[in-house]
């Protein structure tokens, strides 16, 4: 080549390299290739989230792609979150790891910048923006499946509302998703409007009662437990008792046309095989009973905030197995819980093996009696025989010793019929978040104050759940005090006991007459302040959202 | 740009290359000559040195006597060029035999150092610019660059992370201008920008030259060097040239090799197994049950772990010039043992670079291409911590059938599994170290390639005009192996296999035009450019456990145990144009003024540009008359710069600010099909449309001094960082988006800092030199806003430690370095003056503790860090030691806050023994309310150092056996003594997994002691 040629040569390159510049800048208009996001709206899957965000914390098993962040994702779990603020809090149980906020909520004395309360907040807003986001997509649309669906999704919605109602107070209320807007915060009373509102409007779409549907989504009758959850509380929330309407929505979910009756054996209702002929299992009937379940699996949902925490925190390597080789060895029932089953000083003598499915038969005779070798005697870890009695003397501190207080066997990834389970590492129990008996002692607590009875006396309707616990002597009459020590009784380490607590007066409050061992950090218990009724809105939020004043007293 | 596009080009320039090749003769009347160049100043030959005829190519370079011998015309004009020398022109005139005098620049500032986009002559330069040559004597095991350039720069931070071979290194260059986004430096090679996310075995672009091939460093640290990478330069830039071929050079070999020793330093102080045994009788004297759970073996747990490991690595090179067609290549082999027992680094390199010059210089081409393959074997990181806890009274193995049967025959604590009977590791005890490392198999094997090709055009009909084109691509692959076996305790009989492959394709096209002139006293340099980049990396991975009958009764899925899979793919684009315009007057005035502006497909098309403008001023003052005439001052130039940089890396996928819905992975389905089937489930994720750049303001004064005819070099500056619109992980308001946090850009961050660097020519005789290096770095940083609005006592908690589960140590909050310390304050026992467990100060003052009562104490990052270089060479003999210090970085212990739980409860747990620390003797911590006591400002401690880098001894030699021209045998001890009140293994704490000074059962450092030895023949 000449260099003539190449003078020319290379100036006509740079130009050709110049004009192909300009076409470059387009290439920064990309599309997502990654294969694991896509942009399309996919109504089926969205739903499907909308469900899976009260098992899964996000996208990746069991973590690693969380929905909240800034907290450990395992505290960001639906149920796990729900479980620690309204069951560590309280007279049932202490967990012995220093896990981040959790000595704040065991000696009940938390502040606004709790993690454990962020992750449960966090989660609470997640939930509902993505369901004010599946409304938002799917609306105008009416045929019968979006139909159904934008139904359970208001249920979804409002049972979130229903939480932070419960534990919040004046929140911060929004029905649209507007990216990065400041919400303003709702009225404790006109949420609990909103929720009442939202229930009754969203039943007649979902499935009735008595038809067949999928078995992990909802029914009206799981709408009706709602509601009557919300009415047994009206007096807290609004300072105006609703007695008869809790009494009423119970009574339709105690009506055998509601489609579920209990489940003979209680402990299937917390076993490997509690979905019943879904999970193969002819022996447990804890669907009978289960009204929503949240699920669980071994292989398929696998998570930190869900069975999994439940059995690994309460069983420790040396218990008879659990159904999964881990134990955390970390949760413990309090004092006060033991001896809401074993007054005084009894001593038990029936042999229970864990391992079986059948009830304990106890010589107390309440098969929900579900602590250590249920039966020969309650135990000390380390072996050593213990009375009652001296329970709240080797109860010691329980902050970091799993060998002191007394062990919950509740929970198990154990089969009824026997069979194996999915995996020995993640259960495949259910969370029977939602299940019959609730409806019997929300029935006989508003009759007993009063609701006019309509399925029967209130009495009645907690000799039922005792009678099924394998108690042979029925009540004859009620007190308060055996109205909430049913209540821990049937639903300890289920995750609700604050909120039966603070309707009893029992909980925050000076001259609440009810202590239990270690409330407000002290070992023979001591009462707390009233502000502790309700959690703060966490300072993230506070300096995020400039609409949001702080809880008072925090 | 398309791919096939880009391809196409090349192609086309590629076939223009050899045009030029074939189009070029050489032609002319020759006779022979022969010379020596010496120094003028010292009569010592000069390697290296140009020779070539005026006007032509035709020329060689000198050998390691100095001696060189050229074919010309008997009535040529030969030119003499080195670096840092006088060039001088000299007429042959028949002369066959030469002694050429060479006399030192009088500045000796002729060097040439890579800027972006160009060079400068470093006295011309006018910002805060470092080259550095890599220390050819006392440089000590390098197996990756980071280690060549480690506490030699002022402002340059080199932390390794952990003494694994082949190991990463976190590197700072005037402290971090981010919060969420990247730290991490640019790193340009041979003009090709380097993406910072490695590939499996790949530590870091650093680790992707081999350190033998490296020809120079050159650090840019203030915006107005920076700025003009725009948008990745806040963090500063690390410009690495390798070496070269000579133009008409006989093909030249060198040897360079080295073998060396590794050993373990020093061990955590546990208790032996006596000590255990005894302590374990008194804990546990009620509870003989416990007491019978002892064994009766004597283990050093970390004696079995660590080893003595062996290194070897050779490196030949090979360098000449064939004609007007110099090259260079080279080969390297690493192999590296870990001080941890089965950790491996293995390494071969091959670098080729030809660099040929066409029509009288107007046409330089430089090709470079450098490929290399890493096979990694790591450790498992836990047995550093393992080894420090696992009960000393237990063996290594035993015979008995349970372990035989379950565990290979190691001692483990079991459990039974009671679906299956089957004895199962317990998941929550300590596992034996030992069968850790024996049973997993972890092994990275990486392939990288990195091509580039330079053409720069000095028009013909325009010679002011030069025209520069730079292609370059990287292409790496890397794969992880996975394998436990199915005897292990973590995995018990279903053992675990799988892999990670991450391949990436990086493509780069620069292109710009330069022009100079000079106009009497006006001198202008303008140079224009475009620069394309594109980003693309994939990752494949799957895992599951041996058993794969597992079928799942509810969707019959059949797979592994614990199957699981999360492919990912990932692209991204930047397109960039740039400009500079140099202008000096008079030769003391200089100015610089740089533009980029940066496109980036990570932001939406409103935010996706960003300016970022630069300006430098210099003065050189020694070159006014008060001055000029003056012996003592030699160089002096004050030197003024403002520039604005950005920040593009954020780790948040391929368009932050697009709306996508995240896809379930394995295991995170939900059965909500009609027969409880698992589906799939779709999350809208959270982010910003809004998101753009981040921004750095940068302020920077520093003067250069020479003093003695540059005797005495040094630099000060000061400079002033404020970077705005911070990307930083914000809360905001619950329900307005897909999650509680997303990243924006909120917040602003400074840096202030002072830099003083000194170099010194001590001694400088025929037989005796010394030199010494000293440099060092004042830096604060502060977080000045951290949210919209204005709520005081926002903390964002960071910093996550082993005890417990979410527990963190640290707090970004506005008044505080990144990163502060977020503790309680520690009550003492006022006798004892011990720590009492679990009882802090109420520093809040309302009678309760609670998270209220944290404060602010200290920081990761130190205030001072200091490097000090001596070389002495006497004859024949050369002695180099370098030591480096740093002063008021704090570390959180977190190895002995995690031990000193040593309570009934804690020492016997979960059915199996945890050994004890001395250091959690002292404290003693053995009550049962013990609460919070890890989140103590005891556990934050002072970890200031002065470390001893290397020192090495060395020989020279000439004219060996007749094949050996020159060569140097050399002995190093590196790592050789540590001095801190740090009560930890080693007070050096890297970011490791994005935290900063949180000292977790890091991979100790090892010191090493080696004999090396180069060759040229």
């Amino acid at each position: 080549m000449k260099y003539k040629n190449i003078k020319i040569f290379i100036p006509i390159m740079c130009f050709a390299l110049a004009i192909s510049m300009f076409s470059c800048v387009d290439d920064l208009n990309v599309t997502p290739i990654d294969p694991s996001v896509t942009q399309t709206f996919n109504q089926d899957q969205v739903f499907t989230k909308i469900y899976s965000s009260l098992a899964a914390t996000g996208q990746k098993a069991p973590d690693g792609d969380p929905d909240v962040k800034g907290v450990d994702e395992g505290f960001s779990a639906f149920y796990r979150s729900i479980w620690n603020v309204n069951e560590l809090t309280t007279d049932e149980s202490l967990w012995a790891f220093n896990d981040t906020g959790i000595p704040e909520l065991q000696y009940n004395n938390w502040t606004s910048a709790n993690l454990l309360l962020k992750g449960l907040y966090g989660r609470l807003y997640f939930n509902i923006t993505l369901c004010n986001h599946f409304l938002e997509q799917t609306v105008g649309k009416d045929d019968a499946i979006t139909k159904k669906q934008r139904a359970e999704t208001r249920f979804m919605r409002a049972l979130n509302y229903f939480y932070l109602l419960d534990m919040f107070e004046n929140v911060p209320f929004m029905e649209t998703v507007t990216l990065q807007a400041s919400a303003f915060p709702i009225k404790r009373t006109d949420l609990f409007t909103y929720v009442d509102t939202e229930l009754a409007a969203c039943e007649k779409d979902m499935y009735q009662a008595g038809e067949a549907k999928p078995y992990y989504r909802v029914n009206v009758v799981a709408n009706w437990l709602l509601q009557s959850r919300l009415f047994l509380n009206a007096e807290v929330y609004t300072g105006t008792a609703k007695w008869d309407s809790a009494a009423i929505y119970a009574a339709k979910v105690i009506d055998p046309s509601s489609g579920y009756s209990l489940c003979p054996t209680y402990r299937q209702l917390f076993m490997g095989d509690n979905a019943g002929v879904l999970d193969g299992s002819t022996v447990n009937m804890a669907p009978n009973e289960i009204i929503f379940p949240i699920a669980q699996d071994g292989i398929q949902t696998k998570n930190w905030g869900g069975s999994e925490f439940l059995i690994a925190s309460i069983h420790s390597p040396d218990m008879p197995s659990s159904g999964i080789s881990v134990q955390w060895s970390c949760a413990r029932a309090r004092a006060t819980l033991v001896k809401k089953f074993f007054p005084g000083n009894a001593v038990f003598t029936d042999n229970n093996d864990l391992t079986t499915a059948k009830a304990p038969t106890l010589s107390v005779k309440d098969s929900r009696a579900l602590f250590l070798k249920g039966g020969v005697i309650i135990k000390k870890k380390d072996g050593s025989a213990d009375s009652i009695n001296t329970a709240t003397r080797t109860m010691g501190i329980i902050s970091n010793t799993f060998t002191q207080g007394y062990s919950v066997i509740k929970f198990s990834n154990l089969r009824a019929d026997g069979g194996k389970t999915h995996d020995t590492q993640w259960p495949d129990m259910d969370i029977p978040f939602m299940r019959k008996a609730e409806a019997y002692l929300t029935y006989a607590e508003a009759v007993y104050n009063g609701a006019s009875p309509i399925n029967g006396s209130a009495v009645n309707a907690i000799n039922i759940l005792r009678s099924r616990a394998g108690k042979t002597t029925a009540l004859t009459s009620l007190t308060k005090q055996n109205i909430i020590d049913e209540w821990a009784r049937e639903f300890f380490f289920e995750g609700r006991r604050r909120m039966d607590l603070i309707r009893f007066g029992q909980y925050g409050g000076i001259g609440t007459g009810y202590t239990w061992d270690w409330k407000n950090g002290i070992a023979a218990g001591a009462d707390i302040d009233a502000k502790y009724n309700i959690f703060p809105i966490p300072s993230t939020d506070l300096n995020a959202n400039p609409n949001l004043t702080p809880t008072p007293g925090y | 740009m398309k791919y096939t596009h880009f391809k196409l080009k090349l192609r086309s320039l590629v076939a223009v290359l050899v045009m030029f090749a074939i189009s070029a003769t050489v032609n002319a009347q020759q006779i022979s000559i022969s010379g020596i160049v010496k120094d003028a100043g010292n009569g010592e030959p000069v390697l290296g040195v140009n020779i070539f005829e005026k006007g032509t190519t035709n020329g060689t370079i000198t050998n390691f006597d100095g001696a060189f011998t050229l074919s010309i015309p008997s009535n040529a004009t030969l030119v003499i060029k080195y670096v840092g020398y006088t060039s001088q022109e000299i007429l042959v005139a028949g002369k066959k035999n030469l002694v050429i005098q060479l006399k030192e620049d009088a500045i000796a500032l002729g060097e040439v150092v890579a800027i972006g986009y160009g060079t400068v002559k470093k006295n011309d330069a006018t910002g805060s610019v470092t080259a550095i040559k890599p220390d050819k004597l006392n440089k000590g095991l390098t197996t990756n660059a980071q280690d060549m350039i480690t506490g030699k720069i002022a402002g340059v931070s080199v932390i390794s992370n952990g003494g694994s071979p082949g190991g990463g290194a976190t590197i700072r260059i005037r402290g971090g201008s981010s919060l969420n986004a990247s730290n991490d430096p640019l790193i340009v090679i041979d003009g090709l920008a380097m993406d910072n996310d490695g590939i499996k075995g790949v530590a870091n672009p650093l680790s992707t030259v081999n350190p033998n091939d490296i020809e120079s460093f050159t650090v840019l640290k203030d915006a107005s060097a920076t700025a003009i990478y725009g948008s990745r330069a806040s963090n500063g830039v690390i410009i690495i040239t390798t070496k070269k071929g000579v133009i008409g050079s006989k093909p030249r070999v060198s040897y360079e090799g080295n073998m060396s020793v590794s050993t373990i330093k020093k061990t955590l102080s546990v208790l032996n197994a006596d000590q255990f045994r005894s302590y374990v009788d008194t804990l546990y004297a009620t509870q003989p049950a416990t007491i019978s759970k002892l064994g009766t073996s004597n283990t050093d747990w970390q004696k079995q772990i660590y080893q003595t490991a062996l290194s070897t690595d050779h490196n030949i090179s090979v360098i000449g010039g064939f004609k007007h067609m110099p090259y260079r290549f080279s080969l390297g082999y690493t192999n590296q043992d870990g001080i941890v027992k089965t950790s491996n680094f293995e390494r071969y390199t091959g670098a080729f670079n030809l660099s040929p010059s066409f029509f009288e210089d107007h046409l330089k081409i430089n090709l470079n291409a450098k490929g290399m393959l890493v096979n990694n074997r790591y450790a498992d990181g836990g047995v550093v911590g393992s080894a420090s806890t696992m009960d000393p009274t237990q063996p290594i193995t035993s015979t008995d059938p349970v372990y035989v049967n379950n565990f290979g025959g190691y001692y483990q604590w079991y459990t039974t599994d009671s679906q299956t009977g089957r004895t199962v590791g317990n998941l929550n005890a300590v596992k034996n170290p030992v069968a850790t490392l024996n049973q997993k198999k972890d092994v990275s094997n990486a392939k990288d390639f990195i091509g580039s090709a330079e053409f720069d055009y000095k028009v013909h009909f325009l010679p002011e005009l030069r025209l520069h084109l730079n292609l370059g691509m990287e292409a790496s692959t890397g794969t992880q192996t996975l394998y436990i076996d199915s005897l292990s305790a973590s995995d018990t009989h279903h053992g675990r296999q799988g892999y990670e492959s991450i391949s990436k394709i990086n493509e780069s096209l620069s292109y710009y035009m330069q022009y100079a002139k000079e106009i009497g006293e006006n001198k202008f340099d303008v140079m224009g450019g475009y620069e394309w980049q594109k980003f693309h990396r994939e990752k494949t991975n799957e895992y599951q456990g041996f058993e794969t009958n597992v079928v799942d009764p509810k969707t019959g899925h059949i797979g592994g145990y614990d199957y699981s899979s999360t492919p990912s793919k990932n692209e991204n684009f930047l397109v960039s144009f740039f400009g500079r315009l140099n202008y000096s007057f008079n030769s003391k005035y200089l100015a610089t003024f740089t533009l980029r502006n940066d496109g980036s497909s990570f932001f939406s098309a409103t935010n996706r540009w960003g300016l970022f403008p630069a300006g430098a001023f210099a003065w050189k003052i020694n070159e006014e008359d008060f001055l000029k005439d003056n012996n003592f001052i030699s160089d002096l130039k004050l030197r003024l710069g403002y520039g604005i940089t950005g920040q593009q890396n954020i780790n948040q996928g391929d368009a932050p600010y697009l709306p996508v819905y995240s896809i379930s992975k394995t295991g995170a389905s939900y059965p909500l099909g009609a027969n409880g089937e698992y589906l799939t489930t779709y999350k809208p994720v959270v982010y910003n449309s809004d998101l753009k750049w981040e921004q750095t303001a940068t302020y920077n004064a520093g003067i250069d001094i020479g003093i003695l005819n540059s005797r005495i070099t040094g630099s000060l500056d000061y400079y002033h960082r404020v970077t705005n619109d911070l990307l930083n992980t914000v809360e905001i308001p619950a329900g307005s988006n897909f999650s509680n946090q997303v990243i924006s850009n909120i917040g602003s961050l400074k840096n202030d800092g002072i830099e003083f660097s000194v170099n010194a020519k001590a001694i400088s005789t025929k037989d005796l030199t010394w030199e010494i290096g000293y440099n060092v770095t004042y830096n604060k940083n502060e977080i000045i806003k951290l949210i919209s609005g204005t709520k005081a006592n926002y903390v964002v908690e960071t910093g996550g430690i082993s005890s417990g589960i979410g527990n963190n140590i640290q707090a970004h909050a506005v008044g505080h370095a990144a990163s502060s310390f977020y503790v309680y304050q520690q009550v003492y026992d006022s006798i004892t003056g011990k720590p009492i467990p679990g009882k802090f100060m109420d520093r809040d003052k309302n009678s309760i503790i609670n998270g209220d009562d944290r404060y602010f104490y200290h920081n990761p990052t130190p205030d001072v860090t200091m490097g000090l270089s001596s070389k002495l060479i006497y004859k024949n003999f050369d002695l180099g030691i370098t030591l480096r210090a740093s002063i008021g970085n704090y570390v959180y212990n977190d190895v002995a806050a995690s031990h000193a739980n040593i309570s009934i409860s804690n020492v016997y747990s979960a059915d199996a023994f945890t050994n004890i620390a001395s250091s959690s003797l002292e404290t003693n911590f053995t009550g049962d309310n013990l609460g919070d006591y890890f989140k103590s400002d005891y556990y934050v401690q002072n970890a200031s150092f002065v470390r001893c880098d290397n020192i090495t001894l060395g020989y020279s030699f000439k004219n060996l056996f007749k094949v050996i021209s020159s060569g140097r045998l050399y002995a190093t001890v590196q790592n050789p003594f540590v001095i801190t009140n740090y009560k930890g293994l080693d007070p050096e704490i890297g970011t490791i997994d994005g935290k900063t000074g949180i000292d977790n059962n890091i991979y100790p450092r090892p010191m090493i002691t080696m004999v090396g030895l180069s060759l040229n023949f």
